[in-house]
């Protein structure tokens, strides 16, 4: 429809007390932020609460909010922000020489690997565990682009890292997901 | 599951890994949390501009208390002086002044609970003054304070000026209450902006103008000439920094930091993530959180 307001200007108009845009905008993306959270944090209950507090930084900041900035982009920041303060207060990050000594192992040649035939509910489980196992900055850039849609200078936006480097950790992400299912 | 390049997560739709990862269980929110997150979202739409106003009829309300009050001890000191003024009928030039009473009683439906206490002691405050005028009328009190009020007689013109400007002796005394609460609600404005810092709820919509608050009685008070001992400078400080721009306000903290006023460092970067929740917090800053 040629009619329906963009994120953007929803968020605009609920920033000037139209409480209806902010339900829209809140329909559109409620969904992905969700997925987002909880296969990032993989805890439902931390997923529950980051999502709240996403929002609730969301309608905090609706002042602030200017049009330049996507929408998608300022909320998955938002998000991502919490996500980045919660994975540093729980575990300490694995290190570059650790994500890389990890890949070299993974990334073997195809041909070495067995192909199987898999089940559609095996290939989904499985993909589930690989994401699950996959580091965080590796699944936050996956998850961005998949689940999210985003471009590569978009994901850098959000995560703060250059273009190669999200490229590069969408690699790993590959690799390590293409394990799981030669496994 | 052959992708190996992440350009095949960069077609459209993710390649193959994308579909199936669309064939995943399509997890949405709790219905609590919808709940949750409209609810704050209506409340921030409903209860961002009201309270300001109503804290502006609260300031209105009290400050017309004042003078009602201090025109009424005015009034009671100079009643009994002429037969006349004390067989007036209530519709005497007192009334003038309860003028923004009125106002206010008019909003007083926009206004909550602790607005409506006003109300009550108007009117309390009004049935003194007729049953002071009547007793005025029957002359029992006629002779107590004479000398006094022969003293304030002579002193005032005979017309009746405003409300204001005949009241200082008795009023004296007025600002003196009013000096301790406005002083212990700036403490807890400024309490407020530090709260907003940690707050999960308040949000900045409440935030910007309390501490715009605190920074305008501030003002008011070094205008008046008087110390304000209670209030909390790193409030006005914090005010400050929530003009700078972004990369400003960081370099601020970094100040703040490198000066050995972590504290304060602190406070404002919590009030930074507040601000912009979108900003990543750098590195360097990072501790300060912790």
């Amino acid at each position: 429809m040629g009619s329906e307001k963009t994120d953007e200007e929803l968020m605009l108009a609920y920033a000037g007390g139209d409480l209806l845009a902010f339900e829209m905008l809140y329909r559109r993306h409620r969904g992905t932020l969700y997925r987002f959270l909880l296969r990032t944090l993989r805890h439902r209950a931390d997923a529950d609460e980051l999502f709240q507090d996403t929002w609730s930084r969301l309608i905090a900041a609706r002042e602030r909010y200017r049009p330049e900035a996507k929408f998608t982009t300022f909320l998955l920041q938002i998000a991502h922000n919490l996500v980045v303060d919660r994975f540093r207060r729980l575990k300490p990050q694995a290190s570059d020489e650790e994500t890389e000594a990890v890949f070299r192992n993974l990334d073997a040649p195809e041909s070495d690997e067995p192909e199987r035939a898999l089940t559609e509910f095996e290939l989904r489980r499985r993909l589930q565990i690989a994401l699950e196992e996959l580091p965080e900055e590796q699944r936050v850039a996956f998850l961005l682009r998949i689940e999210s849609g985003l471009g590569l200078e978009e994901i850098g936006e959000i995560t703060g890292a250059g273009r190669e480097t999200v490229k590069s950790r969408l690699r790993y992400a590959l690799a390590r997901i293409r394990a799981r299912f030669a496994s | 599951m052959t992708a190996r390049d992440p350009d095949d997560l960069l077609r459209d739709g993710g390649g193959e890994i994308g579909d199936l990862y669309r064939r995943l269980p399509r997890y949405e929110p709790p219905r609590r949390l919808d709940r949750a997150v409209l609810n704050e979202a209506a409340r921030a739409v409903h209860s961002g501009k009201p309270p300001r106003r109503q804290r502006w009829i609260v300031g209105v309300g009290s400050a017309a208390g004042l003078v009602l009050a201090a025109g009424l001890a005015w009034r009671i000191g100079h009643e009994p002086m002429t037969k006349n003024d004390a067989a007036m009928p209530t519709a005497s030039p007192t009334v003038v002044p309860v003028q923004p009473i009125d106002q206010f009683s008019r909003g007083k439906h926009e206004a909550p609970a602790g607005t409506e206490s006003q109300a009550p002691s108007l009117d309390a405050a009004r049935a003194p003054a007729a049953e002071q005028r009547a007793a005025g009328a029957v002359g029992n009190r006629q002779d107590q304070p004479k000398p006094l009020r022969k003293q304030r007689a002579e002193s005032k013109p005979a017309s009746a000026a405003p409300m204001q400007a005949e009241a200082p002796p008795p009023p004296a005394a007025a600002p003196a209450p009013k000096a301790f609460p406005t002083d212990e609600r700036d403490a807890e404005q400024a309490k407020d902006a530090d709260k907003t810092q940690q707050g999960f709820s308040g949000g900045l919509t409440g935030q910007a103008p309390a501490a715009a608050a605190v920074e305008k009685r501030a003002t008011t008070t070094n205008v008046r000439g008087r110390a304000s001992p209670t209030l909390p400078s790193s409030s006005i400080e914090l005010q400050r920094d929530m003009q700078l721009a972004p990369s400003d306000w960081l370099a601020h903290i970094r100040d703040l930091m490198q000066q050995g006023r972590r504290q304060q460092a602190t406070e404002s970067l919590r009030l930074f993530v507040r601000a912009h929740p979108e900003r990543r917090v750098p590195e360097d800053l990072r501790e300060l959180l912790d």
